[in-house]
């Protein structure tokens, strides 16, 4: 009777896509109005960032919870998938690639995976 | 063409001393990461880190720290209770917790380190 029971609980939803010559991976977990989702081509957890949307503020604000703070690509990725699904969004990226076009291909891919499969995100 | 998951997880959603609880346990070759939430939501994030270099009697020393969320006693004490055995079973990796508890009791961490502990994936 409970909304909580109600409602569908944490999901897993794994997928993977050949990007720049390289076999990236993406494990989503899908959690009450939060979002998990780790990046990488070895399993590794070496960095995580988490952010969500701002009443004040149009960027959403992120900050660095895990590994070298230098590396933005968790945060910047956690930032627009915040911006796009309003949700709070924790990004787990341990790909060595970080080049600008490299990252708005894993991007797509995500957003490729989210339309597909609305239910696990 | 989808590739098999290289991340080893296991999930289990269960009713702990009354409360409908959800457990995810995930393993990487550094840490493993754990779930426990009675919320639906990750909650608070702790990371219980073993430090084996700084004892000689072979069991290590853990440390916990609060990443995100109320840093408070209890949530150190709920974090070393729960996921220290785990940390120890899966050769003293660091274990990133994500707690979200509406039972704290001594009966209720025992009972959620029993489903942590059929979630194993170290």
């Amino acid at each position: 009777s409970q909304p909580w029971v109600a409602e569908a609980g944490i999901s897993l939803h794994h997928f993977s896509g050949r990007l720049g010559e390289q076999l990236v991976h993406f494990q989503a977990m899908r959690l009450r109005d939060s979002l998990f989702l780790w990046v990488g081509s070895a399993p590794l957890l070496g960095s995580l960032a988490v952010a969500m949307c701002s009443p004040r503020d149009s960027i959403p604000v992120s900050t660095s919870l895990l590994g070298d703070p230098s590396d933005t690509t968790s945060n910047s990725l956690a930032q627009r998938l915040a911006r796009k699904t309003k949700k709070q969004i924790f990004v787990s990226y341990n790909l060595q690639n970080t080049d600008n076009s490299f990252t708005v291909l894993i991007e797509k891919r995500i957003k490729e995976e989210m339309m597909a499969f609305p239910e696990k995100f | 063409m989808e590739a098999k998951p290289i991340v080893a997880s296991r999930q289990r959603t269960v009713v702990v001393q009354g409360v409908p609880t959800e457990v995810v346990c995930m393993a990487f070759s550094n840490s493993i990461l754990v779930v426990v939430t009675q919320y639906g939501k990750m909650g608070t994030l702790v990371y219980v880190d073993p430090d084996v270099v700084n004892n000689d009697v072979g069991r290590p020393v853990l440390t916990t720290k609060v990443l995100l969320g109320q840093d408070e006693p209890l949530i150190h004490v709920c974090a070393k209770n729960l996921v220290s055995f785990v940390s120890e079973e899966a050769g003293n990796k660091p274990v990133l917790l994500a707690i979200a508890l509406k039972d704290k009791t001594m009966e209720g961490i025992k009972a959620l380190q029993e489903v942590i502990q059929s979630c194993q994936v170290w």
